[in-house]
């Protein structure tokens, strides 16, 4: 038993019936997910499929409607974010009047576990000069400084809400590549959010496939696939079977 | 934290700053300009004795006449300048933020919200308290070099007087900037908050400034019918004042304007004399006169009543901005 409470506080996410209404409906329903340690976390769905909500239970900036949620064993509360999680939302949220050096100046201010050299080395890799005001960088560039601040905390589990979706397929492919690294070396779990599968496809070893807020598909991708058919059509298949269920 | 919320907030305190020396300037530049008309015109003298003293007499009013204006803007200027804290200084502090977006990026660091809000309410508060404090100093500085010839000869309760006395123009800044800051939280909107706060703090201010007078204790003048009443002279507030019957029970006063008007006449119906009118009087049941009266020596308390009112209303707002922020959407 008490093994048991070990591994469930060891789980960086473990929800149970979760559910999110707003008040034009459901985001989220009935979820129940089991995320395990050190894992590549592809999140993919359609838009609007719940994604973002999911991620907003995680860090708890929402509060579930139904069910609970718990993350490293705690259950996120307004109060603030674990400090073992980082979040990157998807409007990748900065200052724009602060430069890229006071950024990385203002993670190293808020939280204790912090790694001013290898958030540097970050932004430094990025080609992001560091004296600029991030209002004037560019999208892609905003991104790296964001994920730099996001990485730069150490965290266990790395919520990232479409991390992609403004870079260029080269920096796409650096920014993959880093966080893979980063997710092998350091022993951390990421949570990539995206509605193409098609760009994690290779990336992630676990995959959540939400649909109209329930989820579809959750499993490592190794067993899922083990039928052999190919990740994205798995995928497919079972977002037409919901879309059947649906009409019926 | 804290220098994340300096920096955050630098170009508005280095605003402030500018503010403040531009203030403090034009106040000692005044005052003493002021202190050299008093001079030339031999006016002086005048500052610590009665106006009647005064000599001579037309020169203390073309001395009135030309300073007024400049004393009348300071005033305005310190009893506006609380609403000014909440508009720009409360009203944006988080609204501009969870208008943005960028509360998330705060909200997601290893910092609890509670320690995030008291930083930014402590960056922001501390400068715009000490900007008022220092200015309403100076101008208070500045008409008591005046004395008499200044607005401080009508005593400390007039609403333009009492406002920028003591602590009570630190009590409405308090009430405004938690106002601003509790607005901003709830409509999430910049705008919304300042120009609601402006009006919500102008409507609560006009709303309370009777109340005070009616919470601290008043004494009560008794006086017979032919001495002066000086509490209306002396710089006392007179929260009320009538006639006393013998029994010292207060009259009426629809009956004791009556009764005045019936001894100002002799009952054959040519005009009393001075004599005849106070004697009947106390006839008629009119023995003595009263009022009741707060005075100039006690403003003090008067002040911290007041500020105490204001300043738990901030209290409430802060405790309300507290918990929006801490719930979970």
């Amino acid at each position: 038993m008490t093994g048991q409470r070990q591994a469930d506080q060891a789980l960086p996410v473990l929800a149970r019936g979760l559910g999110k209404k707003y008040r034009r409906g459901w985001a989220l329903r009935e979820a129940s997910l089991l995320i395990p340690k050190n894992r590549i976390v592809a999140l993919v769905g359609p838009n609007g499929a719940g994604k973002s909500t999911l991620m907003g239970l995680v860090t708890g900036l929402l509060r579930p409607t139904t069910g609970e949620i718990t993350v490293f064993g705690e259950h996120p509360t307004g109060k603030g974010l674990h400090p073992a999680v980082s979040y990157l939302a998807q409007q990748k949220p900065l200052y724009p009047q602060l430069t890229v050096a006071e950024t990385l100046k203002l993670g190293a201010r808020t939280n204790p576990t912090w790694d001013q050299r290898y958030a540097q080395y970050l932004i430094e890799q990025a080609a992001v000069p560091s004296g600029a005001t991030v209002g004037t960088l560019s999208g892609g560039q905003r991104t790296r400084v964001a994920l730099a601040l996001a990485l730069g905390k150490r965290p266990g589990l790395l919520l990232l809400d479409e991390p992609l979706a403004d870079l260029d397929p080269l920096a796409r492919e650096t920014v993959l590549r880093t966080l893979i690294t980063e997710a092998r070396t350091q022993g951390i779990t990421v949570v990539l959010s995206s509605h193409v599968l098609a760009e994690l496809e290779g990336v992630c070893n676990h995959l959540v496939l939400l649909h109209k807020g329930r989820i579809l598909l959750a499993g490592d991708v190794d067993r899922l696939g083990a039928g052999g058919t190919p990740l994205g059509q798995l995928a497919l298949n079972r977002m037409r079977e919901a879309a059947r269920e649906d009409a019926a | 934290m804290i220098w994340v919320t300096w920096r955050l907030q630098r170009a508005q305190l280095i605003t402030m700053l500018g503010l403040l020396i531009a203030g403090a300037g034009v106040i000692a530049l005044l005052r003493s300009n002021m202190l050299e008309d008093l001079a030339s015109t031999g006016l002086a003298s005048c500052v610590t004795r009665t106006l009647d003293e005064c000599s001579p007499a037309g020169a203390a009013k073309a001395f009135a006449e030309s300073w007024s204006t400049s004393f009348d803007v300071a005033r305005a200027v310190i009893i506006g300048l609380p609403a000014l804290v909440g508009v720009f200084v409360g009203a944006p502090l988080f609204a501009r933020e969870l208008e943005q977006g960028t509360h998330v990026l705060a909200f997601t660091q290893s910092v609890s919200r509670t320690r995030w809000m008291f930083g930014k309410l402590l960056v922001a508060l501390v400068p715009a308290l000490v900007v008022l404090i220092v200015l309403q100093s100076l101008v208070s500085w500045w008409l008591s070099a005046a004395g008499i010839l200044g607005p401080f000869m009508n005593g400390p309760f007039t609403a333009f007087n009492f406002g920028i006395e003591h602590v009570s123009p630190v009590g409405y800044a308090l009430f405004a900037f938690a106002l601003g800051t509790f607005l901003g939280v709830a409509t999430r909107r910049t705008l919304v908050a300042m120009t609601a706060g402006l009006a919500a703090f102008v409507v609560v201010r006009l709303a309370l400034s009777g109340l005070v007078d009616r919470l601290v204790p008043a004494q009560r003048l008794e006086v017979a019918p032919d001495q002066p009443m000086t509490v209306h002279q002396d710089g006392s507030l007179v929260l009320g004042d009538g006639w006393l019957d013998a029994a010292g029970q207060p009259v009426s006063s629809d009956k004791a304007a009556a009764l005045i008007q019936a001894c100002k006449s002799t009952p054959a119906g040519t005009s009393n004399t001075q004599e005849g009118y106070l004697a009947c009087l106390p006839q008629s049941g009119l023995a003595k006169r009263y009022a009741d009266f707060i005075p100039e020596s006690h403003a003090w308390q008067v002040h911290l009543v007041d500020a105490s009112i204001f300043g738990g209303l901030a209290l409430l707002l802060l405790a309300g901005t507290a918990w929006a922020l801490r719930r979970q959407s």
